[in-house]
């Protein structure tokens, strides 16, 4: 039996991209008057009486102030409860799932959670790359993101014989649902011979393996089942959701074929919700690196251990596959604003069980569809959120 | 100043003891063309090779890699040395902790003695003499004496066709090793030193490059050949000579070597040497001697430096452990072009601002971090016998979670687990750069960077060895740590995992 004590009312975003023009308050404003025109039946933005604000690396690229108080006032809401949620690349479906048990619990009637990342407003060589120098003084120099995905690219090939093609086939798919996508960073096609001739970045990933740096936002209305009706009469209901951890350093993981944090958030989502991997009709998965769509379909429960690569090259996760992943492009394609990932990935669910993804809707038959973040260091947090359109 | 030369003959009773067990020897990563150095300033060159370290290489990870050779060479464990002598023209903190970071590298004692001598190619003899005065007291059991160099030619000078780089360790005892021949392999017999004031090769406060500011001639006529005919002079016995069966003679070209053994009438034992890795300036005179060591016989050194000279002499009963096959060791290296050299020496830097690393005095995580990486430090649980690194981020183990754990030294071997070849980071970082996931002989497991010169061929399964290294040079501060090097000739053990003690003996893995 799902959970289902929140409902999403309300979801919306910007159109991806490296939005040099937009400052981070911009972006927010933008991201909030689209969820608040999605409303089918409208609202005022007023009921908002608190906000759950998801901003990565703010801190560190230019938003060296970005707290609980800067949302308010960028969206016209000044002296509402907000809390920003900082937990890695899942910040955004963490901050997801915070707001909604803040509507289960009663203390707020209806929570906005907005997800927000300026990725751009910093060279390349001094914004993400940067984390060359991070972490430990010592250990794990030279450590730049596709270092912390690319080691289970070398597993995962040394062990189930997954190649470079089956790698590509995640971008070429991703790239494809991209363009089907208004609010994608990239709209364009790629073939597998240009993935596999794309720089190499990290080997064995190569540039099209590896998601852009996007800048973008967005933004959900959640309030109780009870005053869902004021809003909407489609619904969408938070079925389940699961946190959960592995040790943050690479060398001390467990394996390098697959990540336990989702495996862990997963099992704990599907409890909650009364639901199994084959109950989804559709999931959005961090696929920050194609090698990591391949891991998630394996560990999420989607296909068997090993066999993520030839299901990807075989079609069983496109739009009209057994399991379609990413309908949206996923962050490949449609791009990976760290704070507002989850939260569009979420809304991607939102309109797939409202029937609303036009060019791009997948066969609803189950009601349910999964979304999915795993990252920080060592990809040691992971958080899963099931949507379903069916009432309780 | 002591009126002439000061003499300890064999026949003094508190030398009798001081043996030499074994030697280790180290060469950096790089080999470069002498032609190529004149061809870069319009002149004809020689066809010898210099050895250059690379950019993550200086005379502390020489150091390290010569004193491991040599310890394990003489089966003495790091933990039973009573000092470390250390001499280096140029130690890597002109004022800081040289001796300290090689020794915490070294897996030495905190208590160890020795010291640091510098400034000049003749502080290698300064640290021969000082653990051999420390073992004839009988303040010392075993001395560790290490003589190192990477020096930075001035870009244009004389010296630039032929400074090399370089180290060589010896393993010193004041008794008897426990052999089952009757005595030492070999020992110090007797030493001569003369000192004249005299400005040669110079590298004033601040400044990043040696230059000679000396004229060849007056400096071979007036200085070099006299002080060195006068040093081996002085290790006659009652006036009969010397009688070395060869030399080793550290000398800046080899060719004022070739005279002064001439002049003693002996063959110049190092030119094989010299002729592999250059002028290593302090190593030069005794890693110059090393292969005359694998055979019985008197070796005489001679080390010159900063207007002063030192000669040693060495009775050979047996080969030292370590002597034979040295050359063998040395060998090798990678031929890399003048702007390589220059790049990897630091004199050609490209115009970006390098990314910060965090390195100290900033950085509390560094000083908290530093010992424990350094000596190589692991937590092995109590109860499931999993080794976490390192200690200072895990006051619980990985394994079970539990907070009782002993502080253990890791293996410096292992095999590749997984591993990526970084190709997009800012600078100081260098593409290609391999980080490997390394599960180490004794179980634990670690992440390190990897060699470019690895980047090409490496694979799962496959042997590294960990070995010091410079990180970066920030704000003129050295940071130093481990990488993981490919052992050549050691073919991968196909899936990781079977082989060696992985996580699967109770590592909780």
């Amino acid at each position: 039996m799902s959970w289902n004590k929140v409902a999403v009312v309300g979801a919306g975003l910007i159109k991806f991209g490296e939005l040099f023009d937009q400052s981070y308050e911009q972006m927010a404003a933008g991201a909030f008057d689209a969820a608040l025109a999605s409303v089918d039946k409208g609202i005022d933005k007023t009921v908002v009486d608190a906000v759950i604000v998801a901003t990565q690396r703010g801190t560190l690229w230019g938003q060296e102030g970005i707290g609980g108080n800067t949302i308010p006032t960028a969206i016209g809401l000044a002296g509402v409860a907000c809390t920003r949620v900082e937990n890695a690349c899942p910040s955004g479906s963490d901050a997801f799932r915070i707001g909604a048990m803040a509507v289960a619990s009663g203390v707020h009637d209806v929570v906005l959670v907005i997800g927000v990342e300026k990725m751009r407003d910093k060279s390349t060589a001094e914004g993400l790359l940067a984390r060359a120098a991070s972490g430990h003084p010592l250990y794990n120099r030279g450590e730049t993101a596709p270092v912390l995905f690319a080691p289970f690219a070398t597993r995962h090939m040394h062990e189930f014989g997954t190649t470079s093609e089956m790698l590509a086939s995640v971008a070429v798919k991703n790239h494809h649902n991209g363009c089907l996508d208004p609010y994608a960073h990239f709209r364009n096609e790629v073939t597998i011979d240009q993935v596999l001739a794309s720089a190499p970045v990290c080997r064995p990933l190569r540039l099209l393996d590896c998601c852009p740096q996007t800048d973008g936002a967005a933004a959900m209305i959640l309030t109780t089942p009870g005053r869902a009706p004021e809003f909407t009469d489609k619904p969408v209901y938070v079925a389940g959701f699961g946190v959960a951890t592995d040790h943050p350093y690479l060398h001390e993981k467990s394996t390098f074929v697959g990540m336990p944090a989702t495996v862990l958030a997963s099992r704990r989502a599907f409890a909650m919700a009364g639901v199994g991997p084959g109950d989804m009709d559709m999931a959005e998965v961090h696929d920050c690196f194609t090698i990591t769509e391949i891991l998630d379909i394996e560990d999420l429960g989607f296909v068997e251990k090993g066999k993520g690569g030839p299901a990807s090259l075989e079609g069983e996760t496109a739009l009209d596959g057994r399991i379609p992943v990413n309908p949206s492009g996923g962050l490949l394609a449609k791009g990976h604003p760290i704070g507002a990932t989850g939260v569009a990935q979420l809304t991607e669910c939102y309109w797939q069980l409202r029937g609303e993804a036009e060019g791009r809707q997948v066969a609803i038959r189950r009601g349910f569809a999964l979304q999915h973040n795993v990252g920080g260091r060592g990809s040691g947090v992971s958080v899963v959120n099931i949507l379903t359109r069916n009432p309780a | 100043m002591v009126e002439g030369p000061f003499v300890v003959s064999a026949d003094g009773a508190s030398l009798e003891s001081v043996a030499v067990v074994a030697v280790g020897v180290a060469a950096p990563a790089l080999r470069l063309a002498a032609r190529d150095v004149a061809g870069a300033w319009g002149a004809g060159g020689g066809k010898h090779t210099v050895a250059v370290c690379d950019a993550d290489e200086d005379a502390l990870t020489l150091a390290c890699a010569a004193a491991l050779d040599a310890l394990a060479q003489a089966g003495v464990d790091a933990t039973d040395v009573s000092g470390l002598w250390w001499g280096t023209s140029r130690p890597p903190f002109a004022e800081g902790p040289s001796h300290s970071f090689l020794a915490t590298a070294l897996g030495l004692d905190a208590s160890t003695g020795g010291g640091l001598s510098a400034g000049s190619p003749h502080a290698g003899m300064e640290a021969l003499i000082g653990a051999w005065d420390a073992l004839a007291a009988g303040h010392a059991r075993i001395a560790l004496v290490v003589a190192s160099d990477g020096l930075v030619p001035g870009l244009g000078t004389a010296g630039e066709v032929t400074t090399g780089a370089g180290a060589v360790a010896l393993v010193l005892s004041a008794a008897t090793p426990p052999t089952d021949g009757s005595g030492p392999a070999a020992r110090l017999r007797a030493r001569a030193t003369r000192h004249m004031a005299v400005v040669d090769r110079y590298r004033g406060d601040g400044q990043e490059a040696t230059g000679d500011v000396y004229d060849g001639r007056l400096f071979r006529e007036q200085i070099f050949l006299p002080l060195v005919a006068a040093v081996a002079d002085g290790l006659g016995d009652e006036g009969a000579g010397p009688g070395a069966r060869a030399w080793s003679i550290g000398d800046i070209d080899g060719k004022l070597a070739g005279a002064a053994a001439r002049a003693l009438g002996a063959p110049l034992a190092s030119a094989p040497v010299h002729a592999e890795l250059g002028d290593t300036g302090a190593a030069s005179a005794l890693l110059g001697a090393v292969p005359a060591l694998a055979e019985a016989g008197v070796v005489g050194i001679v080390g010159y430096g900063g207007g002063r000279a030192t000669a040693v002499l060495v009775d050979v009963e047996r080969p030292v452990a370590g002597a034979a096959g040295a050359l063998d060791r040395l060998h090798g290296g990678r031929a890399v072009t003048y702007v390589e050299a220059a790049k990897a020496r630091g004199q050609l830097v490209p115009m970006v601002d390098p990314i910060p690393m965090g390195v100290p005095p900033a950085s509390a995580a560094f000083v908290r971090g530093s010992v424990e990486m350094l000596s190589l430090e692991g937590a092995r649980c109590r109860f499931c016998g999993t080794i976490s690194t390192p200690p200072s981020i895990h006051p619980h183990c990985v394994g079970c979670g539990g907070a009782d754990t002993d502080t253990v030294r890791l293996a410096r071997r292992g095999r590749v687990e997984t591993f990526v070849v970084n190709q997009t980071m800012p600078p100081p970082f260098q593409a290609p750069l391999p980080l490997i996931v390394i599960d180490l002989d004794d179980g634990a497991r670690v992440m390190l960077q990897g060699s470019p010169v690895d980047a090409d061929t490496i694979e799962i399964g496959d042997v590294v060895e960990l070995r010091l290294r410079r990180y970066a040079v920030e704000r003129h501060i050295p940071v130093y740590g481990y990488k993981a090097l490919r052992v050549p000739g050691v073919a991968a053990g196909g899936r990781a995992g079977a082989g060696v003690g992985t996580g699967a003996e109770g590592s909780g893995r």
